[in-house]
């Protein structure tokens, strides 16, 4: 479609908002309430120009004017909101005149009538569209003499966010937000005129991802509680990185000033995460700030430890290895380190002479399916088979599904970026929930969506799958593993089959069992759907790529743990809260753990090393779709702290050599070696790049399953930290234990009661919370990096009671 | 050059002799300073509830063309406040060794907070005694670091030499 906007004429594709018309030649609309990935509403009325285009008459010619013999253009009579008008043939556009610089400035006068002009005390005040479109397009004089609105100024919606109510400008972003984006309809508004306000039905926003309305508000009225009045905006450092909290590769802007992290907002990558992340990542930062967090090496004298330098601490390391065999040493590393801690980890055991270096947690099998999809396939399949709770586990996934069943696929991107307004976007859409599949021991938060959700027996995965399977390939499947009757799995089966596009999310509980993951692969194939496997922590499949991995199955972290290793250095990693392992770890002839924190490990450690949080590195990490995207660090004050390169550096120049990995470029110098690129030069939106699968399938060959009845199951925040990030912890809760309400009468237990309970043999403290999702007979508790998702044993008749409920109250 | 000359020259200086000096005896006696000088900063409080004016906003900072001014806020306990308003300045420091006494900072401020008054003798020895910090610088607190510190020693009142007419400006600040 042909459009003059001004004097610039430019070639659209029918569809195209005008206000996205404007932004693609050049010009400038202000505009308060359309917002990317979201309906364009016309709500705020901000966006006017004057908009004209040709007629025909009847017979379908154009009209013509006499003087020019070109088409003549028939203006609108008033002022037209841009975000909602679609172009035309040969429409004219506006933004110029005098009248719409009128139009626009009343416009801004209306929207400030009731509005505070509180910038000094607010929180967006430097960032906020409100204040810059009334900078730009507004007369800088308030003709309004008489009382403005007085509502309530600081109401917490939740933990996380405040509210001011007197701020709103009533665009809509936040309400559309929750209905459009994760579908949770959580908040609303109340009243009506110059009364209208925010406000949520019940107490709080039950939904995992609702910091994303402070992003998009676009003044100061939906703020995060986090960063209240912890700066202003342009004093924020800011950093464009990848979250490291789970593998989806999120994109995330790191706010710091003096040297603390103050906030974490979304980043864009269209991709990947859109503009959106849950609220565990926004969230879950304020560990990194902790006042306990090691600054300086430790080292053991008799039962206390001294501060030390890294020399020291290297040279008491380097004393002690030369005493052991190098066979006997084992090298663990948590599976968020980056590609670069992987190298250098890997040259430290090359170094040393060990085989026994590993990354946990990991499940048995390959995180490389054979036929991997992306995030984008995921986002435009037209069916979707889930197994597991992705919501918890990967909730950037639960996103992309909901877009799946919208049916609406990626806009095409203009060279300001994602359509302003994208008109194929309604508010309200219906969502095609047969589309989705969700499968899952117990009911997860995605099957409120799901067309066929299925509740599969603990451990029922793998029987479920095969059952799938053989009705697919028309053999006699188990009817009592399939949960439906055998018409209606054939009906599934021809559905995904005839899906254009079919992809299947492989959750944790499947992962944890070879046997499952097997016939997962055999379904998707016989189904034709492409695999997206969820590795327990971000760089999973990095890690594996990069082989940071035992030479033999039986030298794996569990190995290494279970005596295979008389010298343990552990990166990240926790496991002494079992008594068995920790009894063990206290036998180590070396133990040396490079952690954030004096871990129950770390005080069973001769040397603690100080260690970064995935805030504070560089790197490059590997999501689950394969992207390789870089991971940059945040200037935080963090002591001597260091990632393992620098572990690497002081331990090889304690050994008088000079290792690969001994800082990030010279592990970048190998990476591009085997990858056949260079990471420093990967930008935000990072790189996908397949390789071939070169796992030596001994290396990492099935290990012992878990058994128990019941779960341990993910959780959108990491467990490990959240006693470390107060705002998240009184949000949604000490750790749970969540069981059927009818099990928990025969244990004496109530909601909200506070237990000690073992899981597998180790002591947990533990709130109990009672739901109906869970099956009797089931108990699900969270699964840390060193327990990760999968069955566990639960002994429910040793449950002592910390806390009553009842007493509380 | 003639005797005459001489004698001209000699008559000035004697004339210049029973003139009354224009030699200020400083610190003996107290300078004069004019309403309008810019010397060390005062924070000032609302007179009628004594609440700190300052709201923790950073304009003072942002403006700063000497990068001078360090702030750092906090929520105000509603019972007991500490400003009137949602937040206060739980840190607020200017180093005294970067300030140009511009008075931009005194010109963002939105509340009137930060005013720069009449003191100006801050010379003190170490680097860590220019950064004033809130304490030093409230409504009520005369003096330099220095002027106080050692006031503090001789157990004394602290002498700051200087006299200056008010300003309306610096609500609360006397001299
Ligand atoms: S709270 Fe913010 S996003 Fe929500 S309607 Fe008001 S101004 Fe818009
Ligand atoms: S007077 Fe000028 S230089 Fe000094 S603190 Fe204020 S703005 Fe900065
Ligand atoms: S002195 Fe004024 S400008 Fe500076 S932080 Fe306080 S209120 Fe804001
Ligand atoms: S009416 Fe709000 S952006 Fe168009």
């Amino acid at each position: 479609m042909r459009v003059k906007v001004n004097d610039r004429e430019l070639e659209l594709a029918p569809g195209t908002s005008v206000i996205d018309a404007v932004f693609a030649a050049g010009y400038d609309v202000p505009y308060f309430c359309s917002q990317a990935y979201m309906s364009p509403i016309g709500a705020c009325r901000m966006c006017l120009a004057r908009i004209g285009a040709p007629r025909k008459d009847r017979d379908g010619n154009w009209l013509v004017d006499d003087a020019t013999g070109e088409p003549k253009v028939f203006f609108f009579p008033t002022m037209m909101a841009t975000c909602t008008t679609v172009v035309m043939e040969g429409m004219v556009v506006d933004t110029l005149s005098k009248e719409v610089k009128d139009a626009q400035r009343g416009m801004v006068e209306f929207t400030l009538i009731n509005h505070p002009l509180d910038c000094p005390v607010c929180d967006k005040g430097g960032a906020c569209e409100l204040q810059d479109r009334a900078y730009e397009y507004g007369t800088g004089r308030s003709r309004f003499v008489f009382d403005k609105r007085h509502q309530e100024k600081h109401h917490p919606l939740s933990e996380l966010i405040t509210l001011d109510r007197e701020r709103c400008i009533h665009c809509k972003r936040c309400v559309r937000y929750f209905e459009e984006v994760p579908g949770d309809e959580v908040l609303d508004f109340i009243e009506r005129g110059g009364h209208t306000y925010i406000g949520t039905l019940e107490e709080g926003l039950p939904s995992n991802f609702t910091g994303n309305i402070t992003d998009i508000c676009p003044v100061g009225a939906l703020l995060d509680a986090t960063s209240r009045f912890r700066g202003r905006n342009w004093e924020y450092d800011h950093t464009f990185t990848t979250s490291l909290d789970d593998a989806s590769g999120s994109a995330i802007v790191i706010d710091a000033r003096t040297g603390r992290i103050e906030r974490i907002k979304s980043g864009i990558n269209p991709e990947v995460n859109k503009s959106w992340i849950d609220d565990g990542i926004r969230f879950g930062h304020e560990y990194a700030g902790d006042p306990e967090r090691l600054r300086r090496p430790l080292l053991r004298r008799g039962d206390a430890f001294e501060e030390a330098s890294w020399d020291e601490a290297a040279a008491f390391i380097s004393e002690r290895l030369g005493g052991l065999s190098g066979k006997d040493v084992g090298i663990a590393i948590r599976a968020d380190a980056t590609l670069e801690e992987g190298v250098a980890a890997r040259a430290l055991a090359e170094l040393i002479g060990t085989g026994q270096v590993d990354h946990a947690p990991r499940h048995g099998p390959s995180l490389v399916p054979v036929h991997g999809a992306t995030l984008q396939d995921l986002a435009t399949a037209t069916a979707v088979i889930v197994l597991g709770d992705v919501t918890e586990e990967l909730p950037a996934l639960d996103l992309r599904i909901k877009d799946a069943l919208k049916g609406v696929s990626p806009p095409p991107l203009f060279a300001h970026g994602v359509p302003i307004a994208d008109l194929r976007l309604k508010e309200r859409m219906p969502r095609a929930r047969e589309r989705l599949t969700v499968v899952a021991p117990y009911r997860v938060g995605l099957m409120q969506h799901a067309g066929r959700p299925v509740v599969v027996p603990v451990g029922g995965e793998a029987a479920w799958l095969q059952a799938m399977t053989d009705v697919a390939n028309g053999t006699d499947p188990d009817e009592g593993a399939l949960g439906m009757g055998r018409a209606e799995a054939q009906g599934l089966v021809r559905q995904w089959r005839e899906a254009s596009k079919a992809v299947m999310v492989v959750g944790g509980f499947v992962l944890a069992s070879a046997k499952a993951t097997d016939a997962a692969a055999a379904l998707a194939k016989a189904v034709g759907a492409s695999q997206l496997l969820v590795p327990p922590m971000a760089n999973g499949r990095g890690l594996e790529i990069t082989q940071v991995l035992p030479s033999h199955a039986r030298y794996d972290y569990r190995g290494m743990l279970a005596g295979s290793a008389k010298a343990l250095l552990l990166s990240g990693l926790d496991p002494a809260r079992d008594p068995a392992t920790a009894a063990r770890l206290g036998a180590c002839e070396l133990l040396v753990v490079h952690d954030l924190f004096l871990t129950d490990t770390a005080k069973l450690a001769h040397v603690v090393l100080p260690g970064k949080s995935g805030y504070e590195k560089d790197g490059t990490t590997v999501s689950l779709e394969g992207r390789f995207l870089p991971v940059r660090a945040a200037p935080v004050d963090n002591g001597e702290a260091e990632d393992l390169t620098g572990v690497v550096k002081v331990l090889g120049e304690a050994f008088g050599k000079r290792l690969e990995g001994r800082s990030v470029r010279s592990a970048r110098r190998v990476l591009r070696k085997e990858l056949g690129f260079d990471p420093a030069e990967l930008d935000r939106l990072g790189l996908l790049h397949d390789l071939p699968r070169r796992r030596s399938g001994v290396s990492v060959g099935p290990r012992q399953e878990a058994t128990g009845a019941a779960l341990r199951v993910p959780t959108m925040v990491r467990p490990e930290y959240l006693a470390r990030n107060p705002r998240l912890r009184a949000a949604l809760g000490d750790l749970a234990l969540r069981l059927h309400p009818a099990d928990a009468a025969g244990h004496d237990l109530h909601d909200g009661d506070e237990v000690r309970v073992p899981v597998d043999g180790a002591p947990w403290r533990l709130r109990i919370v009672l739901s109906e999702a869970v099956p009797r007979g089931v108990c699900l508790v969270p699964a840390t990096p060193d327990a990760p998702v999968g069955r566990a044993h639960v002994a429910l008749e040793q449950v002592v009671h910390e806390r009553r409920a009842l007493e509380v109250a | 050059m003639s005797v005459l000359d001489i004698a001209k020259g000699m008559g000035v200086t004697l004339g210049h002799l029973f003139k009354k000096p224009v030699t200020v005896q400083y610190p003996d006696e107290p300078a004069q300073i004019k309403a309008r000088f810019r010397g060390r900063h005062h924070l000032l409080r609302h007179p009628d509830t004594g609440l700190e004016k300052c709201i923790g906003c950073s304009l003072c900072a942002a403006a700063c063309p000497a990068y001078a001014i360090y702030v750092e806020a906090a929520e105000n306990d509603q019972e007991d406040p500490v400003s009137a308003g949602e937040r206060y300045a739980s840190i607020y420091e200017i180093n005294m060794l970067r300030c140009i006494f511009c008075g931009f900072c005194e010109e963002a401020c939105p509340t009137g907070a930060v005013v720069l008054g009449h003191e100006f003798e801050l010379a003190d020895f170490r680097y860590q005694d220019f950064v004033y910090r809130k304490e030093d610088m409230l409504v009520g607190v005369k003096g330099s670091k220095w002027q106080r510190r050692e006031a503090a020693a001789k157990g004394t009142a602290v002498r700051v030499a200087l006299e200056a007419p008010g300003r309306p400006e610096l609500e609360g600040v006397e001299h």
